[in-house]
């Protein structure tokens, strides 16, 4: 039978206006239902009919899910909020910076409007093979068509490849590793409450899905502990273009120091595996080290240890060494005289 | 250097002038603004039909099986078309009456016989595109795969897969001679053949150079070997040029339906009036069977300048399902069909002596043309750079690789722009290693006046009708400050500064159409135009030239576009810059021929001879006062005369189409038509000097594009604001080609993959400085009344070359081997000390 | 249901990827079957084995209390080769069914074990051990024809006793035998589709329809095996067998089963005296 990219298929679309009817149509429609939160992501995958869900359940109408509150431990950010509520949002601001500016550089201002950070750290892969429809390891398939001698595999891994070479293309989810943000999920079996490295998995663990999500479970917020509120934050992100474009690499860490000395500290990469990852290892060595270019070097080169670049991204290594060293050790800005 | 010392242009332009070179809002500002402007997605016609394509996932294959029983028995599908279908390919006839015969291996609009992955096999029609598409994944249909490249390179090995059965190269037997008094012969059909270089000739890839086999075209201008032993300093080198899509936001869209035996066609195209003989040889029609309407064009860049060929999908399946039938064209639709600049790879050996003049050039290229008919990238590039560099002696070799990749058309420069960056590249190195000023060793290789072109061809060189790049280069360095930047300290911090400079030019102008135009009794100019909409607003600029000639105020002129059942002239083809050099003639020669009646309108009423009278402020009048008639008046007079004068007797001159149309418009007023027969002494091309500074971040690769400015040799400003529109658009679409768009295949599967925007990277707003600059020299050029000459190619390689020229500048000669320059490439580069790009091959 | 997964390969032919993972549990159902069928048919309709004695009486009196019957380097490689299989068979097939874990590597790594382990079995098997013994061979065939007729209440001629193996063990290790060498060749291909330590990484090494044609090899095989490995384990821990398993553990049984199930004719126990042809096929 032919192929042919375009144009949605049927589907139900069902637009509950809660979380209870949302999970009661999830659970009764299990591996049969897509959710559609601001479709971004989906929206292709209709698009290209390669996944063509019975049923398609969209959060746009759940009011429950959007917004970001205050608690006495911090924030919590409903999964509809949008993007752009979370860059402008004051609180974010003030408090928790490196989260509005991971959320500033998503895309482009039009799918900040439109895009959610409960979507932003869901969100699939954007391995070119994979997208294509091609009948790779995580379409189900026996074979990763980036990593073969041939293969174009500029934007993809260098760190925990199993198999399967693409990378988790999200931008906020390594400020949420950083910030010891809280995933709260809820499953059939009821609410679950997941360290935000948790939420991710990788190809070893499951080469067919990029967080922890089951059919029938439902990301409904993201809980930001006032642990690192108002910390040194450091994001980058490295990317092609100024505006539009998914990250080659992007850099989160939160620090606390006393004195010149790094007291605590949390960093998270992505766009390096399929999943974001938290340099533990760094975070330890570097702990109770001045905050200076030394540190950052030693740090940026214990990042990078074990790294196996492919044909077209071995300048993941050198970059990922640098934004390392840079989120611990400080930039070297440039001050031109003229 | 802070935005306060770096303004916007404040020159002003058009001072002998009441119209040209002053800014004005075009008539279709409003609608395109608003949204009221219709492209042909806007159209709804009653009973419309929508049809979806198959395309093929085989880069080079058979359909081997196909049974589409299962789709047309699906409820509210109404028709398939396929290759059977489509009519036999036409003969067509030049303005000479030269028949250029069809070649039975050109492109058709669907094949059995797919020769890139996405070429449309089939088309349904059904009464939603849902339905369509679904009757679409109803269709069995079965490839058989057959051998491809992608890679020119891979084609040419010993040995190597043919992208078409026949061969890799098409094959151009040689001209028969035209026997003295009768027309010229029909040239001979090309056909497709192999061309494979040897082993021998491969040995130079293990070096990381372009292999130099045998070439398809060359040819040599002065002593070559001479001029490499004058030299003080040979350079050599290898470049990849990017293929990049034209992206043009507007797909092709098009919408077609049957009215008493016409079809009617909707679609966006560069040309309204040139698209006409496309489509009649394409539907194999008689052109006055055809309407095409095509009001607004989303872009065209060079993809869409004739039209395109699968416009004729719906109008044969409107045919067949005896309904209009819509084909709404997708991103990834548009990018199979929806053509591409060729890439290059080249390779060039330059002699520079002492002071940087360029004693001896040595040129070789590649240019992967895709599986159809050859684009004439190569034989330009030779051309183009032997103008704007002006070598003492140059040997140009050329060759067109057919791959098995999205077929290829002009695009904005096509040719110059991949020439002018491979060598320019090369200018610059030799600039560092001569201790020269990058400006000062462009200055010195500089075209002036009439500059010798191209090869000798009948034992002359043609030459160029005027250059004034010097200038242009002389202002651009005292606006851009470049004595200034190239002194300051280049690193700060993680960051390194480099300025760049390119030289660039491309063809700026044809010659020979028609103008027409009536005044009307009601005092309004009827101006006919068959300029197509594409977005340059050449559309009315040109026309401005008649009210300017008359002293008719540009309010009181209604301008006739879009729609080929309207009456209009003959018309260039709008593409190559032509427009406005073509058509500013043709204007003024319309105007002019309007201004003469009038004068023998007023003779004729009035008394006395017509060079007695002057026209200005909508009258005809005597010299020094005097009895005189508003235009009007002049215009019922006309009627009254007849003849030549309300378009009863058309000029004999003009071209047939021209004629066709003054016959449907006789009668209205006073008539004016005129072909262009102004001399032309030279070929008209167009400058640029371009400048731009760039800071890049050594720890990530990560550059920036700070400042940037453009100077335009143009000859005469037509329009300031369109023509800053162009200057600085095709600047960026230069700096895209630098800074990032690009194909990527799968050369194991031939396929593209690079699908999305996100994936061909055409440059964003923010990747361009907040305060591009540009100039224009408003020296009118000595070759055309108006002394305006076409803009729209030339920034393109001098926008892409400044940005390579500041990178290598900032970084070294030794980062990259092939544009665009990517973070990635700088990283590596500076990682490994030494450039480890690939540099020979494509699509990566 | 198809028992094959099929995908839409990038050039849009219809290529097989895999078998369908719900063969794993037909696989698992029909060892779980069989055993069941073969515990209640022992329970309770089985005859009594019986053997034709052919036997002089004086050469059980020769013979020493343990009968040697697995080398220390055949028995180091059965349970070498055990244990792989049983690190395969999890790391294959528990993630399918829903147990997540990094299988690739220990399922690569337990590929490279059991294809050494089988490559040295190869060349000890030919070289080193009795190359014939665990083949079927004529008397064999008689024998069990001669059993299978009285299975069907025929009365004949009492069957032989065995030779080193009976003739359902040396089918078991033809079956085995082919299923592993299915699984280890495809298995050490699919090694090229990942990465490994051996060679670089090649996916197209094959066309996808060869690739295809390959992972369902593999799968079949792989299942196969499971209902095997259920087989196998079952007859190991049945009561009447033990002696055999303890064997393979110890490296010896005892004379009095050796006697009772054992042809010291056909399974000849070295420096003793030899009476007659060991095997008609040798």
């Amino acid at each position: 039978m032919a192929v042919i990219r375009d144009v949605m298929p049927a589907f139900q679309l069902y637009q509950p206006s809660s979380v209870a009817d949302a999970q009661k149509l999830l659970g009764q429609n299990g591996s049969d239902a897509l959710v559609l939160a601001g479709g971004l992501d989906s929206m292709d995958w209709l698009k290209d009919r390669i996944k063509k869900p019975k049923v398609v359940v969209d959060l746009s109408g759940v009011s429950e899910l959007k917004g970001i509150r205050e608690t006495p431990d911090g924030v919590e950010i409903g999964a509809m909020t949008t993007l752009t509520e979370i860059s402008t949002s004051p609180v974010i601001r003030q408090k928790y910076s490196l989260l509005s500016q991971a959320a500033e550089v998503v895309a482009s201002p039009q799918i900040r409007n439109q895009g959610t950070i409960g979507g932003n750290v869901s969100q699939d892969t954007r391995c070119w093979y994979y997208r294509a429809g091609w009948p790779c390891y995580r379409a189900g398939g026996n074979i990763c068509y980036a990593d073969t001698p041939v293969g174009r595999n500029r934007e993809h891994a260098i760190l925990h490849s199993e198999r399967c070479v693409a990378v988790n293309p999200s931008d906020t989810a390594p400020a949420f590793i950083a910030l010891d943000a809280k995933f709260v999920v809820m499953t059939p079996k009821g609410q679950r409450v997941i360290d935000a490295e948790d939420y991710f998995i990788g190809p070893d663990i499951d080469i067919t899905r990029m967080n922890i999500l089951q059919p029938g479970s439902l990301l409904t917020a993201i809980r930001i502990p006032s642990t690192w509120a108002q910390a040194q934050f450091y994001f980058e992100k490295v990317r092609d273009r100024n505006v539009w474009d998914f990250p080659l690499m992007n850099v989160a860490s939160a620090m606390k120091s006393s004195g010149d000395n790094i007291q605590d500290v949390r960093i998270a990469v992505n766009a390096v595996a399929a999943r974001p990852l938290r340099l533990k290892m760094v975070e330890d060595s570097v702990r109770g080290k001045p905050r200076n270019a030394a540190t950052g070097e030693a740090a940026g080169k214990l990042a990078v240890q074990g790294a196996v670049p492919l044909q077209f991204n071995a300048y993941k290594v050198p970059l990922m060494r640098n934004l390392v060293k840079r989120a611990i050790g400080g930039v070297q800005e440039a001050a031109w005289a003229s | 250097m802070s935005n306060s010392e770096w303004k916007p242009n404040q020159q002003k332009f058009g001072a002998k002038y009441k119209l040209i070179g002053k800014d004005y809002p075009t008539p279709d500002l409003y609608a395109k603004v608003t949204g009221k402007a219709k492209y042909a997605e806007d159209f709804r016609v009653d009973g419309m039909l929508f049809c979806k394509l198959l395309l093929s996932p085989v880069a080079h294959g058979r359909v081997k099986h196909l049974d589409v029983s299962k789709a047309t028995a699906m409820p509210g599908v109404k028709a398939i078309l396929t290759q059977d279908d489509l009519p036999a390919p036409a003969d067509s006839v030049t303005d000479l009456g030269v028949t250029i015969k069809a070649n039975p291996l050109g492109e058709k609009a669907l094949t059995m016989e797919p020769l890139y992955h996405g070429e449309p096999v089939l088309a349904v029609a059904a009464v939603d595109e849902y339905t369509a598409a679904e009757a679409i994944e109803a269709i069995d249909i079965e490839f058989e795969p057959l051998p491809f490249a992608v890679d020119p390179l891979d084609t040419l090995r010993p040995g190597g897969p043919n992208p078409r059965l026949q061969g890799n190269v098409w094959v151009r037997p040689s001209m028969p001679q035209a026997k003295p008094g009768e027309k010229p012969p029909s040239p001979p059909v090309p056909h497709v053949g192999e061309l494979k270089w040897t082993e021998a000739d491969f040995a130079e890839t293990k070096h990381g150079r372009l292999p130099l086999g045998k070439a398809q075209d060359e040819w040599v201008v002065g002593d070559l070997d001479a001029g490499f032993k004058e030299a003080a300093l040979v350079l050599d080198e290898t470049f990849v040029t990017p293929d990049t899509s034209h992206e043009t936001l507007e797909p092709r869209t098009t919408l077609a339906y049957w009215q008493n035996g016409k079809v009617f066609v909707h679609m966006g195209t560069q040309s309204t009036v040139q698209t006409l003989a496309s489509l009649g040889r394409w539907l194999n029609m008689d052109q006055n069977q055809i309407v095409l309407v095509s009001e607004y064009t989303g872009g065209g860049f060079g993809s869409k300048a004739t039209g395109y060929i699968f416009a004729i999908i719906p109008a044969l399946l409107s045919k067949k399902a005896n309904a209009p039938v819509m084909m709404r064209i997708s991103r990834e639709e548009e990018h199979f069909i929806g053509r591409a600049r060729p890439g290059f790879q080249g390779r060039m050996k330059v002699g520079f002596a002492k002071n940087g003049r360029i004693t001896a050039l040595d040129m070789f290229v590649i240019c992967n043309n895709g599986p159809y008919d050859a684009v004439g990238d190569a034989n330009t590039s030779g051309t183009i750079v032997s103008l704007l560099y002006q070598p003492l002696a140059m040997r140009w070799r050329g060759t067109t690789v057919l791959t098995n990749t999205p077929p290829r058309g002009a695009q904005s420069s096509p040719g110059g722009m991949q020439g002018i960056v491979i060598m320019e590249t090369i200018v610059s190195k030799a600039a560092r290693q001569l201790g020269l000023d990058q400006v000062d060793i462009r200055r010195i290789n500089c075209p002036e006046g009439k500059a010798p072109v191209g090869p000798v061809r009948n034992g002359t060189r043609g030459h160029s009708t005027s250059a004034f790049l010097k200038e242009a280069f002389d202002r651009g360095s005292e606006q851009f400050r470049w004595k200034e930047r190239t002194a300051r300290p280049k690193r700060s911090g993680t960051k390194v500064r480099g300025v760049g400079v390119s030289s660039s030019c491309f063809v700026g102008g044809s010659i020979g159409y028609d103008g027409l135009f009536v005044i009307r009794p009601d005092g309004r100019i009827a101006i006919q135009s068959g300029v197509g909409n594409l977005g340059t607003e050449s559309l009315h600029d040109v026309h401005r030239v008649v009210a300017e000639v008359l002293g008719v105020p540009w309010e009181k002129c209604d301008v006739t576009w879009g729609n080929t059942s309207k009456n209009l002239p003959w018309t260039c083809v709008s593409g190559g810059s032509q427009t406005t050099h073509a058509m500013t003639r043709a204007a003024h020669a319309a105007a002019i021929d309007g201004k003469q009646k009038l004068q023998e309108i007023a003779a004729k009423v009035l008394g006395g001879k017509p060079e007695q009278y002057e026209v200005g402020n909508e009258r005809v009048f005597r010299k020094g006062g005097g009895r005189g008639m508003t235009l009007p008046q002049a215009a019922q007079h006309a009627i009254q005369l007849g003849g030549k004068y309300d378009g009863h007797e058309p000029p004999e001159d003009v071209n047939k189409f021209t004629k066709a149309s003054i016959a449907a418009l006789q009668g209205q007023g006073l008539l004016a038509a005129a072909k262009d027969k102004y001399p032309r002494d030279g070929q008209t091309f167009s400058y640029v000097a371009c400048f731009a500074e760039v800071e890049v971040d050594v720890e990530t690769g990560k550059y920036d594009i700070t400042d940037y400015l453009a100077v335009a040799d143009v000859g005469t400003v037509l329009h300031p604001k369109s023509l800053s529109g162009q200057i600085l658009g095709r600047s960026i679409l230069g700096i895209g080609h630098a800074i990032g768009q690009k194909w990527v295949f799968d050369p194991h599967y031939g396929h593209t993959i690079s699908l999305r925007f996100h994936h061909t990277k055409p440059p964003t707003i923010l990747d361009v400085p907040v305060n591009m600059q540009w100039a224009a020299l408003d020296i009118p050029d000595p070759e055309t009344p108006v002394g305006a000459r076409g803009i729209g190619e030339p920034p393109v390689g001098g926008g892409c070359g400044a940005i390579l020229n500041a990178l290598s500048d900032a970084l070294g000669d030794e980062i990259f081997r092939r544009a665009p320059v990517n973070l990635d490439t700088i990283l590596t580069s500076l990682e490994a000390g030494r450039p480890t790009q690939d540099p020979l091959t494509a699509h990566i | 249901m198809g028992i094959l997964e099929w995908a839409t390969s990038p050039l849009g032919q219809r290529v097989p990827i895999h078998i369908a993972w719900f063969l794993i549990w037909v696989a698992l159902i029909a060892g779980l079957v069989f055993l069941i069928v073969h515990a209640i048919y022992v329970c309770y309709f089985a005859k009594d084995k019986g053997f034709a004695s052919d036997l002089p009486s004086e050469i059980g009196q020769q013979l020493p209390a343990r009968i040697p019957r697995h080398s220390l380097m055949a028995r180091l490689f059965h349970w070498i080769m055990a244990g792989a299989m049983f690190v395969l068979l999890f790391t294959a097939f528990l993630p399918k069914v829903g147990v997540q874990f990094n299988w690739v590597t220990y399922h690569w790594i337990a590929g490279t074990v059991l294809t050494i382990s089988i490559l040295f079995h190869i060349v000890h098997a030919t070289f080193y051990l009795d190359f014939w013994s665990i083949w079927p061979d004529r008397s064999d065939i008689e024998d069990a024809r001669k059993r299978l007729q009285r299975f069907m209440g025929k009365s004949t001629a009492l069957p032989r006793k065995f030779a080193k193996y009976p003739l359902e063990n040396k089918l078991y290790h033809g079956v085995v035998m082919l299923s592993g060498l299915a699984v280890i060749i495809t298995g050490v291909f699919m090694m090229f589709r990942v990465r490994t330590v051996f060679f670089p990484r090649n996916p197209y090494l094959f066309s996808d329809m060869t690739w295809g044609m390959m992972y369902v090899l593999h799968g079949l095989a792989g299942v196969g095996l499971i209902t095997l490995t259920i087989v196998h384990v079952y007859f190991a821990i049945r009561p009447e067998k033990l002696p055999i398993t303890a064997s393979m553990i110890v490296g010896s049984m005892s004379r009095e089963f050796y006697l009772k199930e054992h042809d010291p004719q056909r399974w000849v126990i070295e420096g003793l005296p030899h009476h007659g042809s060991a095997a008609d096929g040798d």
